[in-house]
């Protein structure tokens, strides 16, 4: 898929039929960062990608219906700006990968330490809690039925 | 005429590549070859398809099972 008849583009891509492409510098975005914008651009047009040389990757992308070459401008530009926000985001999580190890690490030491569901009924109990002062378990009937049954002698005649 | 793509080893996984021609045996008959550090891969469509797109269609899905296939073992 060699280029024919390109011309350099506003952006300095070289622009042919249909097609845009320009080289990136591996050094600067890793592949990472390419295949992310790569994965974000297949619906959008159609991405070749091929190695020139060590450590540069040519990215070209075809257009899917007739462009003009401000619109392959446009595509390659909307590349580039991706290509850069994938860069910043891996190196970012690269940068913040010990901290997020140590988040990790005390989030797994808090839930280790924190007591089983046998534990709280352990000590549930050790607080006594099923004791009834109140005698709010204790049946109504057993409670005030006999009571009830002295105070009122019509319903029992006998 | 059979269309020729070149997929380098290092940008491009050849099983992505191998599934690609499994995925498009409908629609073209596809030869892989292996080359040293590159796959090179002849396809002649079937049908009345435009061979250039069936090509950058081509391109596209060995491209997305790549990075499919490198994000799962990176998982």
């Amino acid at each position: 898929m060699a280029d024919q008849d390109t011309q350099d583009s506003r952006l300095g891509f070289a622009v042919g039929e249909n097609h845009i492409s320009f080289e990136v510098d591996e050094t600067v975005y890793p592949l990472e960062a390419v295949y992310g914008a790569s994965y974000l651009f297949l619906e959008k047009c159609f991405v070749y990608l091929s190695r020139p040389r060590a450590a540069a990757v040519d990215v070209r992308l075809t257009a899917r219906e007739a462009a003009t070459p401000a619109d392959l401008d446009a595509l390659a530009g909307e590349f580039a700006n991706e290509l850069l926000s994938q860069a910043t985001r891996l190196r970012l999580s690269q940068a913040s990968a010990r901290i997020r190890e140590y988040y990790t690490a005390a989030a797994l030491r808090a839930a280790a330490a924190a007591p089983s569901v046998d534990e709280l009924l352990a000590e549930l109990e050790a607080e006594e809690l099923l004791e009834d002062p109140l005698e709010i378990m204790v049946p109504w009937e057993e409670k005030h039925g006999a009571q009830q049954n002295e105070s009122d002698p019509k319903k029992d005649p006998e | 005429m059979a269309e020729q793509v070149t997929f380098d080893r290092s940008l491009y996984l050849p099983e992505a590549v191998d599934a690609a021609a499994a995925a498009y045996a409908e629609h073209a008959k596809i030869e892989v070859t292996p080359a040293g550090d590159s796959v090179v891969v002849a396809l002649s469509v079937i049908g009345e398809h435009d061979p250039q797109t069936v090509t950058n269609a081509f391109c596209n899905h060995v491209l997305y099972e790549t990075i499919a296939r490198m994000r799962q073992a990176a998982e």
